[in-house]
């Protein structure tokens, strides 16, 4: 036995383990087996989270207005204490009116569709790996949110609840490469499937006939079809058509109507019952 | 070695609520640095291969965490460009501003390969388009790279100081 060959022999066990570890811990991830064990690991991690956003909120607030800084600097030398007061009070303002316009946001979307119960909830973290979005929110199942909830802005639809712990929630956007909804246009009633993980953050609406004529300014919606979604949320306009004679359908490049950069508050639709369509994939008699 | 792991959890831990809580706030291109993937590649590095496969493989845990990705997928991407780069760097001469800026290009180079492949793999969806939508984010791990790295070489001075015999 060579005694110089150990530390090269323990160097590749280390690597062995490690890589056996990740990958047998991925699987029982993908298997659906370390849910309960991470939720409560994920739990107190989401507190933290919740701490460390509203810091960042204060911070990314204060870098984006220094204009504004400035403006209010020159105002204060001329008007001194009384434009202080002023502004002191036009910022509460401002504070008000970003609640009730919030508010007014949330109000309309529940009177557009009164029969969906709705869920507010506030944006906390985002998806760590780049090459997925998802977002985090501060809503988990003690509030009554559950895999497959639809999720919305009040400007349209966000995405979907991919899972959940006891006070947090991860959303998969549309905006993700596995995304695929069903989706309607506005004016010329063609349907088609909108995919996500185009360049930009646009989503592609495919297999649309070429028997409709698609314009560009078209408002695209959920179609309701295949049951994930409710008929009739907002998704985005579209921006560019892509039409050729010898394809056998056309495809449509869609804007979605949600800034998901600014993203702050979301409205998880809580009674929407997602359509069980497992039962068609398995034969009668099973 | 030991010392070093514990170090490493508390770490990754912060640098993950980081990297999901704060750093999306301010996006560069879109894209937010990697701090927990060059803080394990600089550790590796400094520190050798096992050291560096075992931050990498907390960092990555830690990352998934904040996921919807499949636990684990990014601990195998990490440690597998911790493993090119560490087997690249013996073959290159040594220099503390050149060689991390190189290894983070080709670091991150392989950890989007095998992280799409991976995934791809477990089910998830990834594409040659999702590749070339990623490759700013090599330039901007490489532009990170450096105050990171003396960062870390800061750290592993402190935590393991070198002997001097007089």
């Amino acid at each position: 036995m060579n005694l110089n060959d150990a530390p090269q022999r323990i160097r590749w066990l280390t690597v062995a383990i490690l890589v056996g570890l990740a990958v047998i811990i991925s699987i029982l991830d993908a298997t659906g087996n370390l849910d309960a064990a991470f939720g409560v690991l994920r739990d107190p991690l989401t507190a933290v989270l919740r701490i460390t956003s509203g810091g960042a909120d204060t911070v990314a607030g204060a870098l984006s207005g220094p204009r504004d800084l400035e403006a209010a600097r020159a105002e204060i030398a001329v008007l001194q204490a009384q434009v202080d007061d002023l502004e002191r009070e036009n910022e509460e303002l401002r504070e008000i009116q970003g609640e009730y316009q919030l508010l007014l946001d949330l109000f309309n979307r529940a009177r557009q569709t009164p029969e969906y119960t709705r869920q507010t909830a506030s944006v906390i973290g985002r998806d760590t790996s780049p090459a997925i979005d998802s977002i985090i929110i501060d809503k988990g199942s003690d509030d009554g949110v559950r895999v497959g909830m639809p999720v919305e802005s009040a400007r349209g639809l966000v995405g979907r609840v991919f899972r959940t712990t006891g006070r947090s929630a991860q959303v998969a956007l549309i905006t993700d490469n596995a995304s695929a909804i069903p989706a309607r246009l506005g004016n010329s009633r063609a349907t088609g499937l909108l995919r996500g993980g185009e360049l930009g953050g646009s989503l592609l609406m495919d297999w649309i006939d070429l028997k409709y004529q698609v314009e560009v300014g078209e408002v695209a919606l959920t179609s309701g079809l295949g049951g994930e979604f409710p008929q009739g949320i907002v998704i985005g306009r579209v921006i560019e058509v892509n039409r050729s004679e010898a394809e056998l359908s056309q495809q449509a490049l869609v804007q979605p109507a949600t800034d998901f950069d600014s993203l702050e508050v979301v409205f998880v639709i809580t009674d929407f019952q997602p359509l069980d369509v497992d039962i068609f994939s398995n034969p009668p008699g099973n | 070695m030991r010392l070093g792991i514990y170090v490493a959890i508390p770490v990754m831990l912060v640098l993950a609520v980081l990297q999901t809580a704060v750093l999306p706030r301010f996006p560069i291109l879109g894209l937010v640095p990697q701090l927990s993937f060059l803080v394990a590649l600089s550790w590796g590095l400094l520190r050798g291969l096992e050291e560096g496969l075992v931050w990498g493989f907390i960092a990555g845990l830690t990352l998934d965490l904040f996921s919807i990705g499949p636990l684990g997928a990014t601990a195998v991407a990490y440690m597998a460009a911790i493993l090119v780069v560490s087997g690249l760097v013996r073959a290159l001469p040594e220099n503390r501003f050149f060689i991390p800026v190189l290894m983070a290009v080709v670091g991150s180079a392989v950890y989007l390969f095998v992280y799409l492949l991976f995934v791809r793999l477990l089910g998830f969806a990834s594409s040659v388009e999702t590749a070339v939508t990623l490759a700013p984010l090599i330039v901007l791990n490489a532009g990170f790279m450096l105050p990171v790295y003396w960062l870390i070489y800061w750290l592993d001075r402190l935590i393991h100081p070198r002997r001097v015999e007089l």
